[in-house]
């Protein structure tokens, strides 16, 4: 690829990137055509403010067998407890054998949520037989929380109160039905437990239910206190009994404040070593800002896009740590090249030779050197456990390392190859040497 | 310049600046926070002195109270031994007890003993793996050494100036610990690898030049090892100072939750350079020294 080429695709990625990065991208999306496009970077629990939760199942009681099965269901329920619509950006999360993480973003009441997702929601349906001496005894039915497909909140047509009706699956319709018909017969009462509450009766029964529709009319103070039963109900009881083991709320003014003082950090850093590599380096330091830039583009667009993709980047305070100390270490690579050209440069070499000579020389200490940070921050990824702190910084360093790489040997390296061309990139002085220390 | 003579003086300094801290390190070992221990953790706003809310957590049965300033706002650490559900209504009575008394809370951590005893595990598991892993790089970066060293040395003295850092970084920590209270969390452990991890970086730079100038010619070992430190001086300084720069400004205007994090990256990357520089290649010729007097000289041990 001719170096002209070259130029002209680092030109079109920086334009690109700029503008997939740039904060309000969607505006210039659209304006060239592209409608329904936004992206952002997506930003974790600690800096948009929310819930970590960690539940831990007691499976003391579950044979090891059924464990996993056991699991899938708790997390099945747990979704549903806890994003009943289905919208939010929510996520539920197995973690190990017997873990459950729960991220909410932005929850306003961390507690009531808790509270919601660990109810056992257990339903019960109980007979009470009509008495004949001393006080009935309710009788367990066999139908419970399993047998309704679903519930919802409603309004009864004759006295207006509000009302959860239910929808009994399809194949305990009939049981339904025969336990409905006996009690009319028999003229017994029917009562309806949710963990130990009565939301129905204990009421006789004027007509047996055969259709599979039911309705608890159990003195809701509000249709509020029927959505939230009839939710409980249509996610189901716990499989098996959970425990809060961890968690870690962050509100949103602690996130906010996060982000600016990042912010500030980040452009405070990269303008110290903008003045720095400037100053060492002359042209050969502002070539390496403009490729610092590009790398800070081009890694602020993989955030965005990763978020398109299964495997999100989620920045996190020490993630923002990361690509900050990233920036740092991005220039390492640039300060390995031109260290060692101005040593070429020294020993009598041309300008060409030594840009040449610069970026082969230095490539292993790059690739070595490199290598050992990319290996921790492997490490740190896989075997931190869960932790989406250390995650989040391992992320950012790595991948921050990775771009530099590709900025550092790629573009710096066209934009020294340019420059060698030009009268004032054959001046000693541009590399911040002394006149006297190179031939030209 | 000569590096390498003055190595002694080297090797003193980092002795001088590690011993205090490890001693620290041996006697008060690190104060570990809810990550490791388990525990509750809330950050409140604004100043809050322990004795307005010492009544009310003896009242509530927490142990371990204990209160420390943290940039504007404070963090209240305890730790609750009841039972899930109590522990949500004990931490609800304290922090409106805080917001009646105009500290809104902003943070609430709160890690079970289970959780914690895998953090730990996790902890100590990825620092192993990592220090074997790096050390499986350096022998496999450093194959082919040409005489008179052989790539185990160069591993070795990689990993001794690794140890140098980590260790200086434990050390400080274990001070602070023991003086201001400070506690290490799941972040320090990440700022104690990626501090591994650029000592490595920082040294391969160095050693990468004295295996190219080893090939190149053959001169004293000596004067090898001093010149390929010379010649990359100006590279490990430039980059450790726009590293370090970078985590000043991280440190002076960054959020204030991972202040802690960002100084154990200052001290270990500061450290990293150091032992770099005076201490990886200089321990080449202690021991190149070591081994001639030996064969030299094979009853007398020299020093």
């Amino acid at each position: 690829m001719s170096l002209r080429v070259k130029f002209w695709l680092i030109l079109v990625l920086t334009v690109v990137t700029a503008v997939l990065a740039y904060p309000r991208e969607d505006k210039i999306l659209h304006a060239i055509g592209l409608k329904k496009a936004s992206l952002h970077v997506q930003q974790g629990l600690d800096l948009q403010g929310g819930a970590h939760l960690v539940f831990q199942a007691d499976l003391a009681k579950t044979a090891p067998a059924d464990r996993s099965k056991a699991m899938d269901s708790l997390i099945d329920v747990i979704q549903k407890r806890a994003n009943p619509s289905g919208t939010s950006e929510i996520s539920v999360q197995r973690q190990g054998s017997d873990r459950v993480i729960v991220e909410l973003p932005g929850v306003k009441d961390v507690n009531d949520a808790i509270d919601r997702i660990g109810r056992t929601a257990k339903l019960l349906f109980l007979e009470i037989p009509p008495s004949t001496s001393g006080t009935p005894q309710p009788i367990d039915t066999g139908i419970g929380g399993k047998d309704v497909d679903r519930a919802d909140p409603d309004f009864d047509t004759q006295t207006s109160q509000p009302v959860v009706r239910l929808t009994i699956k399809s194949d305990a319709r009939s049981k339904f039905g025969d336990l409905t018909t006996k009690i009319h017969n028999e003229n017994g009462q029917l009562v309806t437990l949710l963990d130990n509450q009565v939301v129905f009766g204990p009421a006789t029964v004027s007509q047996p239910i055969t259709d599979g529709n039911a309705q608890l009319s159990g003195n809701f103070k509000s249709i509020g206190d029927a959505r939230k039963i009839a939710q409980e109900i249509t996610a189901g009881a716990l499989p098996v009994p959970i425990n809060l083991v961890e968690e870690r709320t962050v509100g949103p003014t602690l996130g906010l404040e996060s982000i600016q003082k990042s912010l500030v950090a980040g452009i405070i850093g990269l303008l110290v070593v903008a003045i720095f590599m400037v100053s060492y380096y002359r042209l050969a330091g502002l070539l390496a800002v403009a490729a610092l830039l590009i790398y800070t583009l081009i890694t602020l667009t993989l955030y965005k896009l990763s978020a398109l993709t299964p495997y999100s980047i989620v920045l996190t305070l020490a993630g923002t740590a990361g690509f900050i100390l990233s920036i740092g270490m991005a220039v390492d690579a640039n300060i390995l090249i031109f260290e060692r050209m101005k040593e070429e440069l020294r020993s009598g070499k041309s300008f060409v030779a030594a840009v040449e000579a610069g970026f082969d020389r230095a490539w292993t200490s790059i690739r070595d050197s490199n290598a050992s940070t990319l290996i921790t921050c492997f490490i740190l990824y896989f075997f931190s456990g869960a932790s989406p702190i250390i995650k989040g910084f391992a992320i950012t360093l790595g991948l921050g390392v990775l771009v530099s790489l590709f900025t550092s040997v790629v573009i710096s390296r066209t934009f020294l190859r340019l420059i060698i061309r030009t009268n004032l990139g054959r001046q000693p002085s541009a590399y911040g040497l002394r006149t006297n220390e190179a031939t030209r | 310049m000569n590096i390498i003579r003055l190595r002694r003086w080297w090797y003193a300094i980092s002795l001088i600046i590690i011993v205090p801290g490890t001693i620290s390190l041996f006697t008060h070992g690190l104060r570990l926070g809810i990550d490791f221990q388990g525990g509750q953790l809330l950050e409140v706003q604004g100043r809050v002195a322990q004795s307005e809310i010492q009544s009310k957590a003896d009242q509530l049965k927490l142990k371990d109270l204990s209160v420390t300033p943290a940039g504007d706002n404070s963090l209240i650490r305890y730790r609750d031994e009841a039972a899930p559900k109590q522990q949500q209504s004990d931490h609800l009575a304290l922090s409106s007890q805080l917001a009646a008394s105009h500290h809104k809370e902003v943070r609430y951590e709160t890690v079970g003993p289970s959780v914690s005893r895998d953090i730990t595990r996790n902890a100590i598991v990825s620092v192993a793996l990592a220090a074997l892993a790096i050390v499986l790089y350096i022998s496999f970066a450093f194959r082919n050494i040409p005489p008179p060293m052989t790539s185990w040395n160069f591993g070795v003295a990689a990993i001794i100036a690794m140890l140098h850092d980590a260790l200086l970084l434990l050390g400080v920590f274990s001070l602070l610990g023991a003086f201001f209270k400070v506690e290490v969390d799941s972040l320090f452990v990440t700022a104690v690898l990626t501090v591994i991890g650029f000592s490595v970086h920082d040294t391969i730079v160095v050693f990468d030049r004295i295996r190219e100038n080893l090939r190149r010619e053959r001169g004293e070992f000596e004067a090898v090892v001093n010149r390929s430190i010379l010649e990359t001086l100006a590279r490990s300084l430039n980059t450790s100072l726009t590293v370090l720069l970078t985590l000043l400004a991280l440190y002076l205007f960054g959020g204030e939750s991972i202040k802690l994090f960002i100084l154990a990256l200052l001290v270990g990357i500061a450290s990293g350079t150091y032992s770099s520089i005076f201490n990886a290649s200089p321990l080449l010729v202690s021991y190149y020294r070591y081994q001639q007097q030996r064969a030299l000289n094979p009853k007398r041990a020299p020093a």
